[in-house]
């Protein structure tokens, strides 16, 4: 006999019922399509290993890194437990334990709290129950006991104001998360191009240290781009880890004028002609929509597979 | 046996969608149809299809075709672009004419729901 614990229930499984069978009967509320393990309507996940891989067919690399798999293709021979692939709407309280600049108009964010997270994923911040953002996590658990966020100051920005002008260390702060796929994930002998527009680069810079904590082996191009040389951040660093890791290359690119360390080229030009065969690559894209969408669809027709183009949105928020 | 099945079912999709995909936004007749924002999501809706082309296992039905297409005003021209990249997708995957012959009339059979006839 086996059984499912979800959402703090038991369901006691029928002979060779599938999870997602099992949650529709005794009334849970899991959105379901096709049961035949096609349309990845159904997807949950579980930190039980054993008895996913099976119902991981299909699924992407980073999916399967984060434990997903389809519930209508799982048939599990022990007990499970299950949980939905998207968070509750369950936030955690934080304490702000540092804030700095650390560049143009750009403030490092420290925040310690009780939060399991993958570097790459992002979170929501609020402020108060009316006013809230989403951020990326720039942090590594493996280096740092806090998470860490770079927060832009935008003029007129309701948070990011917030932020700069009212919040001090020690005020506390409600965060919801992680969300998020944009994650280190897959074969460590494939190479990795990675690309960041302005504060893109806090996920990049997460998923950079997490390739490299565990032990990829290809090489790792990480494009940044920015519109003028005085836009650029975490340059030190960048170039830091690049001195001290023979397989990183990193390339700043200012749209506008060249400086010291970065080139004067438009970023889409620099990476069709220095990645025009992207083949076997795994890439990386974060940053403001425009930039995504554009950089996304160069790659994909440069050869990357979509599976392995992962992007992550910024948004602009109302504000 | 379908001929999903005798292609190599779903590794024959995986092997299909990212070249189908490319051929669709490189025509300038139809990839304003599939140039999205969320081209994840448009990503696994050209995987259903080509599952649903190749007779693998689906759940469309001739409503829904019809109620998802229905307000993109498409023409004949459209479907024979889709079409032509399908063709030349299944070419470049060195898939037999007999098979290729299968998928196109499975495509043609939801051509009127598509184009709301």
């Amino acid at each position: 006999m086996t059984s499912i614990e979800f959402d703090d229930s038991k369901i006691i499984l029928h002979k060779n019922e599938s999870v997602l069978d099992g949650l529709i009967r005794s009334g849970h509320d899991v959105p379901n399509g096709c049961h035949a393990g096609v349309c990845q309507s159904c997807i949950m996940a579980s930190d039980d290993a054993t008895d996913i891989s099976a119902a991981q067919e299909g699924l992407s690399d980073i999916q399967k890194e984060l434990n997903y798999f389809l519930s209508c293709q799982c048939k599990p021979s022990t007990s499970i437990r299950v949980r939905r692939a998207k968070p509750l709407d369950k936030r955690v309280r934080g304490i702000v334990v540092g804030k700095s600049m650390i560049g143009k108009n750009i403030i490092s964010l420290r925040i310690k709290a009780p939060l399991d997270y993958r570097p790459g994923q992002y979170v929501t911040l609020w402020k108060d129950d009316s006013l809230a953002r989403t951020y990326s996590l720039a942090s590594h658990p493996y280096y740092n006991d806090s998470l860490e966020f770079h927060i832009k100051y935008i003029r007129g920005g309701k948070f990011s104001t917030w932020v700069w002008d009212t919040l001090k260390v020690g005020d506390g702060i409600d965060i919801r998360g992680p969300m998020g796929m944009c994650v280190y994930a897959g074969d460590k002998d494939q190479p990795l191009l990675m690309a960041a527009l302005g504060t893109g680069l806090a996920p990049i810079y997460g998923i950079l240290q997490d390739a490299l904590v565990k032990g990829h082996k290809a090489s790792i191009d990480v494009v940044i781009a920015a519109k003028t040389s005085e836009d650029f951040y975490l340059v030190d660093k960048m170039l830091e880890l690049q001195q001290r890791n023979d397989q990183v290359n990193v390339k700043f690119l200012s749209q506008e004028e060249s400086a010291g360390f970065a080139q004067h080229a438009n970023v889409y030009d620099y990476c069709k002609e220095t990645f025009a065969e992207l083949k076997n690559y795994r890439v990386y894209i974060c940053g403001a929509e425009s930039f995504v969408r554009r950089l996304r669809k160069q790659c994909f027709m440069s050869g990357a597979s979509m599976q392995d183009i992962t992007a992550d949105i910024f948004l602009a928020f109302g504000r | 046996m379908s001929v999903y099945e005798k292609i190599g079912g779903e590794a024959a999709v995986n092997a299909a969608v990212d070249i189908f995909y490319r051929k669709v936004l490189a025509d300038d007749r139809i990839s304003e149809f599939f140039d999205t924002v969320d081209m994840g999501r448009q990503h696994a809706k050209q995987k259903a299809f080509l599952t649903m082309a190749f007779g693998g296992p689906n759940n469309y039905t001739g409503k829904d075709m019809r109620e998802a297409h229905k307000h993109m005003n498409l023409n004949d021209e459209h479907f024979g672009a889709v079409a032509e990249c399908l063709v030349a997708t299944l070419n470049e995957l060195s898939v037999a004419q007999e098979y290729i012959d299968e998928i196109i009339s499975i495509a043609l059979s939801v051509k009127d729901d598509v184009l709301n006839r």
